[in-house]
């Protein structure tokens, strides 16, 4: 095989973080390379230098011979390089067509007139050859939802045939069809004798999509394996440094739940997203919510959290308090963790301090007055508690991988002392080793009686971590199941589709 | 059901709707003095002025940028296009609004560039250069246009300009990058920058198209009113706020594809809730309360964002 891309030296510092540090690989043509690693081991400051989205630190890319020196991504584009990233990327106010061919409008252009018709044929031509029908070249992408406005995105990154492919972190986002869409995809590149470097957290994902695994860690490059020749667990061990294995979930079995219920729901619909749900959580359970992406569990979870913004039903704590917003959610003691972290649960241009004692600060106050010192505390108390790994208190939340960032949204509502939390997908798009101490800080509180609604896409998390697990079909609940070590997976996807 | 309710046909009807709502409570409160089809013809007339300064406006708000200086323009691009009118005739008079509107603009784009603070705080300063210049320029003396000079003063010189004017603006947002690019900065900067765009040039550029589109303006407006007095200490600003009202309607009919109608037809109601007072005989604050209050009304009920929905 020949090698299409090579990287030599790599280097990238942000600040006293040394991002990427020397990382020397080559990839060949013809070749999905999966790219592993826990949050903050480098792997996508690694593509986004290379598709220009950040400069060069040090060190060359060399694709097909020729060396790379691209300033951003329409450059890395022409030569032969696309992303399709974890977040939104696509834009607001414009069509889809122009989203598709934004940065690339030159074949539209005579004389810098801009033929539109013409790029909505041609964008229309290109979402039905992906097999994309349901989406006009012409309409609004505003008028598209996030998994369909991501299809668009996959369009834009691949219509050009790039020889590379970055595909990072991306298949989260999608639901099954989404994810089969750019698998085949991802097989199609790798058939012409192109690459794919693909980056996800899904182990099994990695091992079964992949030809071969990068392994970075803290930056630098640790190892390539073909993924014929390892398991999870040898992932685990390179992408941790040491053996993750018989702790990752729970693994107690035939502990009763105790009788006493925390909290009441009953006939809660949400119009258009839920419909009659009913349930009662009780004292130190972890109650466990799952199905297909839109089946309604994530409406569910902001509905116990009196975040709908059209309810009907009720949702009552063991005193009959009524839960219909935020603010009596927060003051009786009920947490949210949102699915969408960066929009809905963390603001990105804080500090990490400031993120932590958000729902804390009149507890925090005396006489309305807030001390500095007291809050500093308060934060780096809970931001160690939860490992934070941080530079300090006072560094913005954006600069943090999307872990850490996790664990930033847990510190604030520990720190608040919650004893109902509603975690949406609170493992999303995170790494083997932070995904422990997430699992491990649960089962601690529920140790301690809190209990806890878990909504999860993924099934083995579901079987893993609850004790009780409702699954949702189509706004309704279609199924549940007590924790048993001879559940499976099939039993859950039965009562899914 | 869902397509219709996001498709430029129901954007027209819901804008049609309000243009017969505002004149049939009008006509039904004075049916003697308002509402004839001379009347409405006027009224269409003096709205126009506004739509074209709006149409230019949207060039920057939809980048998230704003612009205090579009009055003291329209006040300087009509002096100089005067004074050169009376040494070269019509030449003058549309190369003196245009170039001098259209260079103003670049100027504020270029600082705002290389001085890398709000727009609104490099326009307010410009905005008093500006008047100074204005009354320097016109010598303290009001400006006259000649008589023989004022083919856009009314119909069909003032339509025919406007009709280009909003063609103009057409063209620019449908067949050209400088659309797509603008509603993309607008969007996510960051990723527009990524995407190849060279974000400082677009946004030149957009100041630039901005108060060429007040140039045109500064034609009609000073076409209309005939005359054109320099004034300092902010008296300009209140020159700003008429076709941002266009601009805001444009914006909150981007959803259905229909910018530019909605700037016209919004400055026509507009005219329409202005003048329906006026024939009410009401004072002008009162005036002017209704007519911020009917802004804000119809916004809120056509364009305000979904239940929930983060709104700055």
């Amino acid at each position: 095989m020949s090698v299409l891309l090579r990287a030599e030296h790599i280097d990238k510092r942000f600040g006293i973080t040394h991002a990427v540090n020397d990382v020397s690989i080559d990839i060949n043509a013809g070749e999905v390379r999966a790219l592993i690693g826990e949050n903050g081991s480098g792997k996508s400051t690694f593509c986004q230098m290379l598709c220009g989205i950040y400069t060069i630190g040090g060190g060359t890319f060399t694709l097909d011979g020729q060396v790379m020196n691209v300033r951003n991504q329409v450059e890395a584009n022409r030569l032969g390089v696309s992303i399709i990233v974890q977040e939104m990327g696509t834009l607001s106010g414009l069509t889809v067509a122009e989203n598709i061919f934004l940065g690339h409008e030159d074949p539209f252009m005579h004389y810098g007139i801009k033929d539109t018709r013409a790029m909505i044929r041609e964008g229309q031509r290109l979402l039905d050859e992906y097999g994309f029908n349901n989406i006009r070249a012409g309409a609004m992408i505003d008028s598209y939802n996030f998994e369909d406005r991501k299809l668009v995105e996959i369009v834009k990154a691949t219509y050009m045939k790039p020889k590379i492919l970055i595909v990072d972190e991306t298949t989260t986002a999608l639901s099954q069809n989404g994810r089969l869409e750019l698998y085949k995809i991802m097989d199609s590149v790798r058939a012409d004798g192109r690459s794919v470097i693909f980056i996800s957290h899904d182990l099994r994902e990695i091992l079964e999509r992949s030809d071969t695994i990068t392994i970075l860690r803290d930056g630098e490059y640790i190892d390539t394996v073909n993924s014929k020749d390892v398991d999870e667990d040898g992932l685990k061990r390179l992408m941790v440094g040491r053996e993750i294995g018989s702790a990752y979930y729970r693994t107690d079995y035939g502990t009763e739940i105790s009788p006493e219920v925390v909290l009441s729901v009953r006939d809660v619909t949400v119009p258009g997203q839920i419909e009659d749900v009913s349930f009662d959580l009780h004292r130190g359970e972890i109650l466990g919510f799952g199905g297909l992406s839109e089946c309604g569990m994530h409406e569910a979870g902001k509905a116990v959290f009196g975040a709908s913004l059209e309810r009907y039903g009720s949702v009552t704590l063991a005193d009959g308090t009524a839960i219909n917003d935020i603010p009596t959610a927060i003051k009786h003691s009920i947490a949210y963790a949102s699915k969408d972290r960066d929009n809905e649960s963390i603001i990105l241009n804080e500090s990490i301090r400031n993120n932590i004692i958000l729902p804390s600060i009149d507890d925090l106050a005396e006489h309305h007055i807030l001390s500095g010192g007291k809050l500093n505390r308060f934060a780096q108390e809970y931001a160690e508690k939860m490992q934070t790994k941080m530079q300090g208190i006072h560094q913005f939340v954006s600069d943090l991988s999307g872990g850490n960032k996790q664990k930033v949204v847990l510190a604030r509502w520990i720190g608040k002392g919650s004893d109902i939390l509603v975690l949406d997908s609170p493992t999303r798009g995170i790494d083997v080793k932070v995904k422990q101490a997430i699992y491990a800080l649960m089962s601690e509180l529920r140790a301690q009686g809190k209990s806890i609604i878990m909504i999860s896409e993924e099934i083995p998390e579901l079987l893993g971590m609850s004790d009780r697990i409702l699954i949702m079909k189509d706004g309704k609940i279609n199924g549940e199941f007590k924790r048993s070590e001879s559940l499976s997976e099939e039993d859950l996807i039965a009562k899914m589709v | 059901m869902r397509n219709f309710k996001n498709s430029r046909l129901f954007g027209f009807m819901i804008l049609a709707a309000m243009v017969l709502f505002f004149y049939a409570v009008f006509k039904v409160l004075t049916p003697s003095n308002f509402g004839s089809p001379e009347n409405l013809f006027s009224y269409f007339q003096s709205s126009i002025i506004y739509s074209v300064g709006g149409c230019g406006l949207y060039f920057i708000v939809v980048m998230g940028l704003f612009d205090f200086a579009v009055g003291a323009n329209i006040v300087l691009s009509s002096i100089v296009g005067v004074i050169l009118s009376e040494k070269f005739g019509y030449a003058g008079f549309l190369v003196g609004c245009l170039g001098c509107g259209t260079l103003i603009g670049i100027l504020i784009g270029f600082l705002y560039n290389k001085l890398n603070v709000p727009s609104m705080i490099v326009t307010v300063g410009l905005m008093l250069v500006f008047e100074s210049v204005a009354v320097f320029a016109a010598g303290g003396v009001k400006q006259t246009l000649a008589p023989e000079l004022r083919f856009f003063s009314g119909a069909p010189g003032n339509i025919i300009l406007a009709a280009l004017a909003f063609a103009l603006m057409w063209f620019i947002l449908n067949y050209t990058r400088i659309g797509t690019y603008c509603n993309a900065i607008g969007s996510n900067e960051f990723t527009a920058k990524n995407m190849g765009i060279d974000v400082k040039k677009y946004k030149l550029i957009g100041f630039a198209l901005l108060h060429f589109f007040v140039g045109i303006m500064a034609i009609l407006t000073v076409s209309y009113g005939t005359t054109m007095t320099a004034l300092t200490g902010m008296s300009t600003m209140s020159r700003n706020f008429q076709p941002l009202m266009g601009t805001f309607f444009g914006v909150a009919f981007r959803k259905y594809g229909t910018p530019i109608s909605a700037i016209v037809i919004g400055e026509f109601i507009i005219a329409i809730i202005f003048n329906g007072f006026v024939a009410l005989g009401a004072p002008t604050t009162i005036q002017n309360v209704v007519t911020g209050a009917a802004l804000l009304i119809i916004v809120t009920l056509t364009a305000r964002g979904k239940r929930g929905s983060v709104v700055k």
